[in-house]
């Protein structure tokens, strides 16, 4: 399938039908949201298939496939400026491309269940589908620019779903603390767009790819460009220090955190950088940046979801120390590990969030303080919950397992000692966290009579998407075996199949390696099942631990008021002053200054006006003498 | 033939009565017939320097024929304010029309 511009497409359509019709569909038109979604999901089908018809002796041939040329978007000047609306497809572009569409279907589904009843229903089914579209034409896009334009369209539809309970200003303030943080990202990577569209003069991704790898880029002025761009993927991709936005953006409804602010829209940073390794490769200052980047917020946020209370926080938190584990991986360079993992979190995380989805909707809390004991009321849940929680703790068999061992191993091989450290004992915490989460929610006694008594198991429309995600949590990480991916249908695993440095990236077991992970893996649980598995007394010994320590990771190392500080401080200063300057400058003394002026003027020149008809006649008359006396004097 | 200087001297006093007419006069009346005085040495210009400047064109005429016109206009536009001013005002002195002084 050639057309590829119809994926994004799709959902556009069913937003502008939804956003204008949907009151007088049936049930706000929630049917042809999901449908709309389905059909995105086959035609991806059709474009896997195709796409491994590309592969010609096992070598990636982007011409034979859905790499299209669709039509001219902005032609200024008969081809003088010109801006294509393309699309592209290769591997990187394979593995979103069913990730963001198949775990749309998913929530789509759920969602039916969970919004039940809400105020808003259609507008939600609404906007979700721009979201989608708005995705799905980032992934598909071939130039930077329209790549753009997704870009600031995912953010669009993410402020108005975090900000879909906005009558709540909690909400409103998340939304727009997600907005704005995000947007300071942005400017980066626009000035990096222009950037390199001045070194190159194209917006073609892979045009720019061709001039940095043969050296007609200079190197600092590239490093420069990268690092702008990747500016933009830590503001979308909350690394730090852009990453306060997250787990304030949990205040949207539960399974558009699973959407977009754990499976899809976050990795669009991570599809960017990606997107641009080849380009990243050859400018490694700019590309340790990305490492280390991720390193730091692969540990500060697995910290913080240490101590988090909130059941979604704990989780948001968790999405970005995952996140920073998919930059570390590109930051040495292993593109097959980024975007494999970036495959199994969107999995398990989008259960996790789903399956604290289906707590909240039936305790309505979603402090952890409030819940406890859930898995007699809610088995499915609880089991479902559980294989997600085991698949980020990194358990063998569980997708997260196999993923997170090979960003691990990776940067063991290409990275330094004490990273490779830092994360695997990030790995740890992780498994720490999870646990503290699982144990605090679904086991031990009920904290809160009143929640428990409330709580009932989901509907089958809930329950069903959250069994197919624990499926595809469980299974989806033996796609780095060759013989499961030439059961599937492709070259090989996904070593073969996402390809770096035009080599083919083999998966060995190494089990000294394997059998560390899982060690540390275990040990995170039981350390978890030490402090959480018993009573409360357990709990609060863990806090009295070091609460210096609980406090700086419970008040999320004062970032959030270091930035309340800068913006009193310095923006608001700023603002001051330019208010002082309008106030006094611009309005006193520029605008009532002139009309005062032209005031006092008009009073002193009003005697003029003497009302005497002959005062007139001889002031025309002098002014005609004088006309005349000047036009004869200069001829 | 006269010399076309005579003309224009003539012109000119006539131009001259006018103007002062205008400036000094205060009947509105008097200011009218002035006007008009310095409209008749203006044609009497045209006119002159038609037939002295080049006898086959006849552009100086039209315009003298189109002063007249509309000094005919003009003064059927002014009697009429005259005519409103005196009904207001019992006077015809411009003077008397001074409201949009300051």
């Amino acid at each position: 399938m050639e057309e590829v511009w119809i994926l994004p497409a799709i959902p556009f359509v069913v937003f502008l039908v939804l956003g204008l019709l949907g009151r007088f569909l049936p049930r706000n038109g929630d049917g042809l949201a999901v449908l709309g979604m389905a059909a995105v999901v086959v035609l991806v089908g059709f474009v896997l298939a195709d796409f491994q018809g590309s592969f010609v002796d096992d070598l990636f041939h982007p011409a034979a496939g859905a790499n299209t040329y669709a039509f001219d978007w902005i032609n200024i000047g008969d081809g003088f400026f010109i801006i294509e609306f393309s699309t592209y497809v290769d591997a990187v572009t394979m593995v979103m491309l069913p990730v963001v569409s198949f775990v749309a279907l998913m929530v789509l589904v759920y969602s039916i269940g969970y919004m039940r009843g809400e105020q808003r229903y259609g507008w939600y089914f609404s906007a979700l589908s721009l979201f989608v579209a708005a995705m799905l034409l980032l992934v598909v896009s071939g130039n930077l620019l329209q790549l753009y334009l997704a870009w600031e369209g995912v953010g669009l539809a993410s402020y108005l779903l975090i900000g879909f309970y906005w009558e709540r200003q909690s909400a409103a303030e998340a939304a727009k603390k997600a907005f704005i943080t995000t947007r300071i990202g942005d400017v980066g990577l626009l000035i990096g767009i222009i950037l390199l569209w001045r070194a190159t003069g194209t917006f073609d991704i892979q045009d720019i790819i061709h001039a940095a790898e043969s050296g007609g880029i200079g190197e600092t002025y590239l490093t420069v460009a990268m690092i702008f761009l990747f500016a933009g993927a830590a503001g979308k991709s909350a690394q730090f220090p852009l990453h306060v936005w997250l787990p304030d953006a949990m205040e949207g409804p539960t399974p558009v955190s699973a959407l977009i602010h754990a499976a899809t829209m976050v990795v669009a940073g991570v599809y960017l950088v990606a997107r641009m390794l080849p380009v990243y490769n050859e400018v490694l200052i700019a590309r340790d940046i990305v490492l280390y980047t991720g390193l730091l917020t692969a540990f500060m946020a697995a910290t913080m979801g240490l101590v988090a209370t909130d059941i979604k926080r704990v989780l948001a938190f968790s999405t970005i120390s995952q996140l920073g584990f998919m930059f570390v991986a590109l930051g040495v360079g292993a593109l097959t590990a980024a975007m494999f993992h970036l495959l199994t979190h969107a999995f398990f995380k989008s259960l996790l969030f789903l399956g604290s989805g289906s707590v909240i909707h039936a305790t309505e809390q979603q402090e952890v303080g409030h819940l406890g004991g859930l898995r007699k009321k809610m088995p499915i849940t609880a089991i479902t919950f559980t294989i997600g929680s085991l698949a980020l703790a990194g358990i063998p068999i569980f997708a997260g397992f196999w993923s997170k061992d090979e960003i691990l191993h990776d940067l063991q091989k290409d990275g330094p000692l004490w990273a490779y450290g830092v994360l695997a004992a990030t790995a740890g915490l992780t498994a720490i966290y999870t646990t503290r989460l699982v144990l605090l929610t679904f086991f031990g006694e009920p904290k809160d009579q009143h929640a428990y008594d409330h709580a009932h198991e989901s509907p089958p429309i809930m329950t069903a998407p959250l069994a197919i995600l624990a499926t595809l949590a469980t299974v989806s990480g033996l796609i780095a075996f060759k013989g499961v991916g030439e059961t599937l249908g492709f070259v090989g695993g996904i070593g073969e199949f996402v390809v770096a440095h035009g080599e083919p990236h083999i998966f060995e077991i190494d089990w000294v390696f394997a059998g560390s992970a899982t060690a540390t893996a275990v040990a995170g649980i039981v350390i978890g099942f030490m402090y959480w598995g018993g009573d409360a007394r357990r709990s609060i010994a863990a806090r009295n631990w070091a609460p210096e320590l609980h406090q700086l990771f419970a008040r999320r190392y004062y970032m959030d008021e270091l930035y309340q500080a800068f913006i009193n401080n310095v923006v608001l200063g700023a603002a001051r002053v330019v208010a002082w300057f309008d106030k006094r400058v611009v309005n006193e003394t520029g605008v009532d200054g002139g009309t005062q002026l032209i005031g006092f003027l008009g009073h002193r020149l009003k005697f003029l006006q003497t009302g005497r008809i002959p005062n007139y006649a001889l002031g025309m008359a002098l002014g005609v003498a004088a006309l005349a006396i000047v036009a004869i004097g200069t001829t | 033939m006269i010399p076309l200087e005579n003309f224009l001297i003539l012109a000119g006093i006539l131009f001259a009565t006018g103007l002062y007419g205008v400036l000094a006069r205060r009947s509105a009346i008097l200011i009218l017939m002035s006007v008009e005085l310095m409209l008749a040495a203006v044609s009497i210009n045209f006119i002159a320097f038609a037939a002295y400047l080049d006898g086959e064109a006849f552009s100086g005429l039209i315009f003298a024929l189109f002063v007249i016109t509309v000094a005919a206009a003009e003064v059927g536009l002014a009697l009429g304010i005259v005519l409103r001013l005196f009904r207001e005002r019992r006077t015809s002195y411009v003077d008397a029309a001074d409201t949009l002084k300051w």
